[in-house]
């Protein structure tokens, strides 16, 4: 009992990190109508600029990310100005651009860093926490659930009550009208996907700290990140965070169920078996 | 619209004809890239029965693929069940599966990015359930010891068997294309795939005609995967059951022309090769280099002909048409 009890704590922590990758998908998407399928490739640059900022300069990865961060959201500008947003009307399309550009990220990475895995190794790396009396804990998984609720609280703060939010809500619900209004399309989707990728940096720092990394894992967190976009109804943010966390909380209770690679399997099972009863998502509204 | 096709399908198969004489009287080396780029030409065609004919975006068919490679293999080692025997149920497991992802997947009407999304999943759990199962060879993959066949004097290596299977089995995709495209289910395809809400109201069984596609489409991509592990004798999981599989393969389509006939056969035949050599140049200097090349062709391709290869040369031959006039 207190094993699987420790596991879903686990999972809720791991989770919301998760639900944060999905959410910067998300983002994208409710005010483009595209999704980025190298998104978990970026967030493995953005591990990967963590590591060479250590390399170098010898920084913690929770400092790194002040640098990352920005770096990231430029690049992530000038990708989507130059390459997606002229083809954004064409769905299918961007899905074919994105895929070539996660083969180019990850083979880039593989050139410069080698096939091996890395480490970053952080302030919290080995710290542990005691829950109540059962639950051990790594603190940098605590770190993160915190962090992520934070900037979430901040990022719906930032939707819900500033001007910026009010444009960005407008051109979600409907981007013919905004224009109209004079919410400048364009301009708000180019803030709102270097905004992601910004996010996308954080939860690299939070992920890359206690975990070894390697070049080609970007695919397997796109589709870590698909599931709780998916279930969560791809635009409500909200939703998105809590289905991150069922899916977290499945990957590590089927790990202390299932021994080897078929406990990484329950994620998936549970993310088919949802969408069999609920195909919308967990709390999509049936259109 | 009939007659070009009808052009089209046998100047496929022609090519793919006189593609196997050249490749016979090959070295070794070319004939190898020459038996996969047929193969991967085969692949490419099954895919774009979803993807280009039925304008569905599938990330999932690395599950079949693995399947037809992986399945047969195991019954062979494993129960000592004949080949044969083995790639038939990987085709009925596969068409199964396919029918069971569309049911999941065009109930409702949820667009082409949520079907891109779920099938993809689908096929990182096809990945996992696949290294996690003992009996398909586990994270370890399988080996297959092949015998080359003799007919009294007549010696055929596996080299040439392979070279006759991929030769069989992507004239196979060109002729099920070809008829498909000709068929009822062909044209209810284009028509819901050109307009749902049009193609609804006059009767057309959405879930009924993206199923049926899917189906032939998995059939033929098992059938795919069995001639891949053929070539190959030793079955990788991470290669054949891996969703970066499927990717490439559209990545292909996509270049030649999502949709037609010639697209995925010029689109294949055009970069695999290219991406072939570009590894045997580069890898010793600098591995990883040349798929940076490849992927940064691939993404100035798709960004500077959206139509393909066959849509620009369509549009290019139109203009000079009129032109002249």
């Amino acid at each position: 009992m207190d094993i699987l009890l420790q596991a879903i704590i686990q999972g809720v922590l791991i989770g919301s990190t998760y639900g944060l990758i999905a959410l910067s998908m998300g983002l994208i998407y409710s005010v483009s109508g595209i999704t980025n399928f190298a998104h978990g490739d970026l967030m493995v640059l953005c591990m990967f600029g963590a590591y060479t900022l250590f390399a170098i300069l010898g920084l913690d990865p929770y400092i790194s990310v002040l640098l990352v961060a920005p770096a990231i959201a430029i690049a992530t500008f000038v990708l989507y100005k130059y390459l997606i947003q002229p083809i954004s009307s064409q769905q299918l399309m961007v899905i074919q651009l994105t895929l070539g550009l996660m083969f180019v990220i990850q083979n880039l990475l593989l050139m410069v860093y080698g096939g091996n895995f890395q480490r970053v190794p952080s302030v919290l790396d080995g710290d542990v926490m005691i829950i109540g009396d059962f639950a051990v804990i790594q603190s940098s998984l605590f770190v993160s659930f915190v962090t992520t609720w934070v900037l979430a609280a901040v990022l719906f703060w930032l939707l819900g009550r500033t001007d910026f939010g009010r444009s960005v809500r407008a051109v979600h619900q409907n981007a013919r009208a905004a224009a109209l209004v004079g919410v400048n399309v364009g301009r708000t989707q180019l803030i709102v996907v270097s905004l992601s990728a910004a996010i996308l940096a954080v939860s690299a720092s939070l992920l890359v700290s206690g975990r070894a990394i390697h070049p080609s894992e970007g695919l397997h967190y796109t589709i870590v990140a698909l599931m709780p976009f998916v279930l969560g109804g791809m635009s409500n943010l909200l939703s998105i965070l809590i289905s991150g966390t069922i899916i977290g909380v499945a990957e590590t209770v089927g790990n202390v169920y299932l021994n080897g690679p078929l406990g990484f399997a329950v994620p998936y099972l549970v993310f088919i078996l949802i969408l069999i009863f609920r195909p919308q998502g967990l709390f999509g509204a049936r259109s | 619209m009939n007659r070009e096709i009808a052009y089209t399908a046998a100047g496929g198969l022609v090519a793919v004809l006189a593609a196997g004489v050249i490749v016979s009287a090959m070295p070794e080396y070319y004939s190898g890239i020459a038996t996969k780029t047929l193969i991967f030409i085969g692949l490419a065609m099954a895919w774009n029965i979803v993807g280009g004919i039925g304008g569905q975006l599938s990330l999932g068919h690395s599950v079949f693929i693995g399947l037809g490679a992986l399945l047969p293999a195991a019954m062979l080692l494993k129960l000592s069940v004949p080949l044969w025997v083995g790639v038939a149920c990987a085709a009925v497991v596969s068409s199964l599966i396919g029918a069971g992802l569309s049911w999941l997947t065009f109930r409702f009407r949820l667009g082409h990015l949520y079907f891109a999304l779920v099938t993809l999943a689908v096929g990182e759990l096809g990945r996992i359930i696949v290294i996690g199962t003992e009996f398909l060879g586990g994270a370890s993959g399988l080996l297959v010891q092949y015998k080359s066949w003799s007919f009294g004097e007549v010696h055929v290596s596996v080299a040439t068997q392979s070279l006759i299977f991929a030769l069989a089995f992507a004239a196979l995709t060109i002729v099920v294309t070809y008829g498909l495209l000709r068929s009822k289910l062909g044209y209810r395809l284009r028509a819901l795939k050109g307009n749902e809400d049009a193609a609804q109201a006059i009767g057309i069984d959405l879930l009924r005609s993206k199923t049926a596609a899917m189906v032939i489409s998995a059939i033929l991509s098992s059938l795919g995967g069995s001639v891949f592990a053929q070539y190959n004798g030793f079955v990788d999981p991470e290669v054949v059951a891996s969703p970066i599989l499927i990717i490439s393969i559209i990545l292909f389509t996509a270049i030649g022309g999502i949709g037609t006939i010639l697209g995925p056969v010029l689109g294949v035949a055009i970069l695999f090769p290219f991406g072939e050599i570009l590894r045997g140049v580069l890898a010793n200097s600098l591995p990883g280099l040349h798929l940076v090349i490849f992927g940064a062709t691939l993404v100035a391709v798709i960004r500077l002909m959206p139509n393909g290869l066959v849509g620009w040369l369509r549009t290019r031959m139109q203009l000079l048409r009129v032109q002249q006039a």
